[in-house]
Parts: structure tokens; C-alpha cells; sequence
């Protein structure tokens, strides 16, 4: 803090600052003209509706940067929910070893991805295209389509219901595993490797990291959380059905590509991808409350329409900053003959 | 690197304590008090992408502008049962003076309506009801004896009053369709003496399965007078089979479904009569009868509501009744888009 200027000078270099910019410009627009925008309980909605789809890009986050993609993870949260419903209600098994049991088979579920990706080395984009319909034929196929599993215990419904000093329960959730995938890709060497084999595979294997391990790892915790998301869901609906999830992979690395994590891998940040997260839900829920947007009945449509915007304005922008940065560079370099590093 | 995300990620989540910090202000009830200020009033759709909703809102916008009441039409692009709950979570908040749904999943929405009844907001259902607990009144499409009987006196009317006939069903199962022929066959005992049901036949909800069933029947029954489909996808199945049989007219076809999905068979003499409701007058009742209980003009025991140009609707116990089934038949099938 000693030297402001510098600090803020390549703070607003950074994706995630434009982000912040455009989250804040949604709060002060929608308080202005939204209708009971500014209360607890909207607050505690655009929480409870996003926070499934907010776990997803977390753990999307590490895939993306590691140079590949999970297009099963909603799927998953659709099979895991089902299957949760399954333990509680056919198997009677008591809720929290159901639900650890749910957290097991979405880890296993993440490590069929994984294997398959790093084991034949198949490329991630059709392995999960394939387990997208697999994991979701799989959790229709139990139900038969139809069939929806309710009436689960009141403690298991209040993590989708309940507040803590006023965070809905999955927003406490949100924040924890934010803060554990932050610490883990941008303060451990084992994370860490995720954003070298993105940017170089071949690079991070001569440099000697176990870039297949590595890899697998990330598809594990997708599975894993895409688990824990299906509970929240439930606990949310009270129910569990086959249809949970359908489309969230795709928000979510929208949410992700929002936050400025290069979809070819390589660069990107956890705070980026909450961020991404933060100014979708606003945006989404915000245009709701707009009372001329609102009697036009057009809040959904509006809201898919200025999220495809702003992915674009911001990868746009991105890359605009960029060539003028390289720019900026090349007439520096006469100066001080440094290339700068591509961010 | 590391110092900068670490920064990021601060200055996301207290930009999330900055939204829940300002918490707080004047909460939605203050412009949702029913004295003075406008009404405005909710109607959520199964889905949005389906002209029968499409068709149910056009009829609820022509009550509200009468009413002078605002409308909210929101809901989701496929039948979402997730959806459907974040809607009128937003609604909530949004602070609505009353809902009106139709719901897809009974038990999944009718939590969040209990919640918004909790904060004073009326909430009837129209189409597909909830738990009986989570709203004050439903406006009912049709009754099982409704259509039942309709569609035994209009079978009755093609035939004149004579002679065998068949029904398809979906499955034998279904406990909806199960009540219908419960119906039908009683006013078939009660007032058709000359008239045979000879057979019923499962269709499993298909199209293809009811013309297969159909064929069957017209062979099986040399004398068959008349086919009656119960399920939607049957009533199109039954025609196509009548149509290639080279029976067309000599068995006559009608049938539970949407005029549109029927439409080319009526114009050809296949099918004679299509049978449902008047789905724009359902949006009409659903917006009167909801604003009436918002206004608490419509309370519990009424026995009959006043739902203006189109006439007064007969109350049971907490059901709002739409009436009789409208018929549609070659003379005024264009007229209708759904």
C-alpha cells in the first residue's frame, strides 16, 4: 500500500477490475430504479438462486485453467440429486451418510472423466459431452422419467432455506469453497501447476509435475462439488428430480470465461470467476425487478441476452487491452528490452 | 500474481457484504397494501413456449386492462419446476398483490407459495393445482363429471343416440381418465339405452399406439358407430386411422385435445367434434377471480362468482368452476389458435 499508484495501475489492467466495475454499476443502477432491489430478501434470493450454479464455475475454474472443460457437471447434479433421493428413500439410509454417500459417487463420477481423459487421453470436450448424456440418461433412467423424490427431513431442507447472520446457508458454502479453491490454485504448488499445464502442457511435464494426475484431480473436485450443489438444489426444491441442473454446465463456464480465465487455459483467477458469478446474478435478478421490464414479462429473455453481451463486451474488451498493452510495449521495449509476459 | 488474485477475490466477496449490507430498507409491503395504489397481479404459466399459456394470457391481459390492474406474465421457456419457484421467490420480493399459478410439480412450488401467503401476498391456482393449503381458491378448467359428460351426450348427438361405440384411453391407470369414464358410462346407463360401449383400449399416451388400437377396433367391430379418444395424442391417432380405413363420416371421431393439433382432420369430415375448454376465458376467470380475492370480495363459502362479460361461474367448496366444455367443430375450429 506503500506505493498506490503502480498497484492500481495494473489492478486495473486486470479483468477482474472492469468486473468489479460492472457488479458495482449493476448495484447502484438497480437500486436506483429496481423495485425492493435493496432488501435482505432479494440479497437472500440472487444468493439461494445462483449459489448451485456459482459452486459449478468454482470448480470449473481449475478445469478451464488446466486447458480443458466439464460439459457433464449439470448432468451430474441432476444424477447426484436423484440419486440422494434414492439413498433417503428407497434405501432409508439416515441423511447425512446419504448425503455423504452423494459426495462419494459425484467424486467417483468426476474420477470416470478424469480417467478417461488422462488415461486414453480423450479429449475432455467429447469425454463430458459423452458422460452429459450418460450421467443424465443414468439419473432419468431411475426415475423412469417421471418419478420425484420429496419429503425430506427439515434439516436437510434448512440448507436451502435458512440464513446465518443473513447469508442464506449456501451462500456460507459459496464463500467456503471459494475461499478453499482459491487458496488451493493460487497459494499451493500443487495448484499452481494447473495454471502451468494450461499454459504449456508440454512444458509442465519437462519441468517434471505429473500433468495427467494433476488433471484428474481437477475433474474429481468438479465431480465432488457438483455432488455437494446437487444437495443445495434439493434442500431448495424439496425435491430431487431428474431435470436438476439441465444447462448449468453452460452457466457456469459462462460464469468462468466472464471472469476472465482464458478458455484455452493458462490464465485466469478464483476471485475473477466469483465475480463472473456476482454480476450474472445481479443482472439476472435485477432486470426482474424493474417494473417496466417486468409488466413486458421479457425480465428472462432480457437477462440471457445482456449476459451474452457483457461475455462478449468483456472478452472483446480483453482483448483490445491486450494489443494496446502490446503496443504500449513495443514502444517501451526500445527502453528496456523486457518482452512482457502474455496475461 | 498470487497478491493480485488474493485481492480479487476480497474485493468480490465484500461486494457481496456491500449487497447484503444495505439491507433493510422499507420492505415490499408498504406498496402491495391493497387500499389506493394499483393492483398488480401475477399469472405464472407451466410454460411460456406453449401456446395453450399463450393463448390463457391473452385472455388475462383483457381482464386486467378492465381491472386496471397490472400484469405480470412470467414463467419458464420448458416446464421447470426450478424455475417456477425462483419466479415467485422474485415475485415476493418484488411485492405482487396476488398469484396466480399453474403448477407443474404439486408439492416442489407449493412451499414458496406458502412463503409468499406468509407475507400477505393472495395466491389462487388455475389449470394444475398445488396443496390446498398453499392457495385460496382454484379456478378448475373442467370437472371429471364436466367432461364426462360431455363428451357421452356429444357422442351421443353424432350418432343420434344409436348404435356401437370405442374408447382410447391413455392407460388404464390414469386415475384423471379413470374418473372421466366413470363418468361417461354413467350417463350412458342413465340416458343412452341404444347406445354400446363395446370396448376400451389403452394408447399409452402415443399417437401411433392409438391408431394401431383404432385399426384394431374398426376391424374387430364391424358395426362401430363411433370412436371417443380421451388422451390428446389419440384424438389425431383415432382420425388417421377412420381416414385410411376409407371410413371417414361412416364412424364418426371426437375427442379430449387441442383444437390445433386437430384441426386438418376436422376440415376433412374425419373428426367431427374436439372437445376442451375455452382456454382464453381460463386466463379471464383466473384474473377476475384472482383479483377479486385480492380485494376480498371473493371469500371462502361463496357459492357463486360474478366474473363479468363472461357470465357467473358456479363455486364448489374451493374451486372456481370455468363450466361446461366448449365443443369445436368444422364451423368454428379457425378461430381458434391453440
Amino acid at each position: 500500500m506503500s506505493q498506490p499508484a503502480p498497484f492500481f495501475k495494473t489492478l486495473l489492467a486486470r479483468p477482474e477490475a472492469v468486473l468489479l466495475f460492472v457488479l458495482v454499476a449493476e448495484l447502484v443502477f438497480f437500486s436506483a430504479v429496481g423495485r425492493n432491489f435493496n432488501t435482505a430478501d432479494n440479497f437472500a434470493n440472487i444468493v439461494r438462486h445462483s449459489a448451485e450454479i456459482g459452486l459449478l464455475a468454482l470448480v470449473m475454474m481449475p478445469i478451464i485453467l488446466t486447458g480443458g472443460i466439464d460439459l457433464s457437471v449439470g448432468s451430474l447434479l441432476g444424477l447426484c440429486a436423484v440419486l440422494f433421493g434414492v439413498f433417503t428413500h428407497e434405501w432409508h439410509i439416515a441423511t447425512p451418510l446419504a448425503a455423504a454417500l452423494t459426495l462419494v459417487v459425484g467424486a467417483a463420477a468426476g474420477g470416470l472423466n478424469g480417467g478417461l481423459i488422462t488415461g486414453l487421453r480423450l479429449p475432455p470436450l467429447i469425454v463430458t459431452l459423452g458422460t452429459f448424456s450418460l450421467f443424465r440418461g443414468l439419473a432419468e433412467a431411475i426415475t423412469k422419467g417421471t418419478m420425484t423424490y420429496k419429503d425430506f427431513s427439515p434439516a436437510f431442507l434448512a440448507l436451502g432455506h435458512e440464513r446465518a447472520l443473513g447469508l442464506p446457508y449456501q451462500g456460507w458454502l459459496f464463500i467456503a469453497i471459494a475461499v478453499a479453491i482459491s487458496v488451493l490454485v493460487h497459494r499451493t504448488t500443487f495448484g499452481r501447476s494447473f495454471q502451468a499445464i494450461g499454459f504449456s502442457p508440454e512444458g509442465a511435464r519437462y519441468a517434471g509435475l505429473p500433468v495427467q494426475r494433476r488433471i484428474a484431480t481437477t475433474y474429481v473436485l468438479a465431480g465432488f462439488v457438483a455432488a455437494l450443489a446437487a444437495l443445495v438444489f434439493t434442500a431448495r426444491l424439496r425435491q430431487a428430480r431428474a431435470d436438476a441442473g439441465s444447462g448449468y454446465e453452460l452457466q457456469a463456464i459462462t460464469a468462468v470465461v466472464l471472469g476472465g480465465t482464458s478458455i484455452f487455459g493458462g490464465v485466469g483467477t478464483v476471485g475473477g470467476t466469483v465475480l463472473g458469478v456476482a454480476c450474472v446474478a445481479v443482472l439476472t435478478t435485477g432486470l426482474k425487478l424493474i417494473p417496466a421490464i417486468a409488466l413486458q414479462g421479457i425480465g428472462s429473455e432480457l437477462g440471457s441476452l445482456l449476459t451474452g453481451a457483457l461475455l462478449i463486451f468483456a472478452l472483446a474488451g480483453g482483448v483490445l487491452a491486450k494489443s494496446l498493452a502490446a503496443r504500449r510495449a513495443r514502444r517501451q521495449s526500445l527502453a528496456k528490452p523486457q518482452p512482457q509476459p502474455i496475461t | 500474481m498470487k497478491r493480485h488474485s488474493l485481492i480479487a477475490l476480497l474485493l468480490a466477496l465484500s461486494a457481496f457484504a456491500l449487497l447484503g449490507g444495505c439491507k433493510d430498507a422499507p420492505s415490499g409491503g408498504s406498496n402491495n397494501s391493497a387500499g389506493g395504489k394499483k393492483m398488480t397481479i401475477a399469472l405464472l404459466p407451466k410454460s411460456k413456449g406453449n401456446q395453450y399459456f399463450a393463448t390463457v394470457e391473452k385472455g388475462a391481459r383483457a381482464a386486467a386492462t378492465e381491472l386496471g390492474a397490472d400484469l405480470l406474465y412470467d414463467g419458464p421457456t420448458n416446464t421447470d419446476p426450478a424455475k417456477q419457484n425462483e419466479i415467485v421467490e422474485g415475485w415476493v420480493n418484488y411485492g405482487v398483490t396476488v398469484i396466480a399459478a399453474a403448477c407443474e410439480n404439486k408439492e416442489g412450488i407449493s412451499a414458496a407459495l406458502k412463503a409468499a401467503q406468509d407475507k400477505g401476498i393472495k395466491v389462487v391456482t388455475y389449470d394444475s393445482d398445488t396443496t390446498t393449503d398453499a392457495r385460496s381458491f382454484f379456478v378448475n378448467q373442467a370437472t371429471a363429471e364436466g367432461i364426462g359428460n360431455t363428451l357421452m351426450d356429444e357422442a351421443a348427438r353424432l350418432t343420434g343416440e344409436e348404435g356401437d361405440f370405442a374408447i382410447i384411453t391413455a392407460t388404464l391407470t390414469a386415475s384423471n381418465m379413470n374418473e372421466w369414464r366413470k363418468h361417461i358410462e354413467a350417463r350412458l346407463k342413465e340416458k343412452y339405452p341404444k347406445m354400446k360401449l363395446v370396448d376400451t383400449k389403452p394408447c399409452d399416451d402415443q399417437k401411433d399406439k392409438a391408431q394401431q388400437e383404432a385399426t384394431n377396433l374398426l376391424s374387430a367391430y364391424p358395426n362401430l358407430k363411433c370412436l371417443m379418444a380421451i388422451c390428446s395424442p389419440a384424438v389425431p391417432g383415432a382420425a388417421e386411422a377412420v381416414k385410411q380405413a376409407g371410413k371417414a363420416g361412416a364412424v364418426k371421431v371426437l375427442g379430449l385435445g387441442l383444437p390445433s393439433e386437430n384441426k386438418a382432420y376436422v376440415k376433412d369430415g374425419v373428426t367431427q367434434s374436439v372437445i376442451l375448454w375455452k382456454v382464453e376465458d381460463l386466463g379471464y376467470l383466473t384474473i377476475k377471480a384472482a383479483a377479486a380475492v385480492a380485494a376480498g370480495s371473493l371469500k371462502a363459502g361463496a357459492a357463486e362468482f360474478d366474473a363479468g362479460k363472461i357470465g357467473k361461474m358456479e363455486i364448489q367448496g374451493d374451486n372456481v368452476l370455468l363450466g361446461k366444455p366448449f365443443i369445436f367443430n368444422k364451423e368454428n375450429i379457425d378461430g381458434f389458435d391453440f
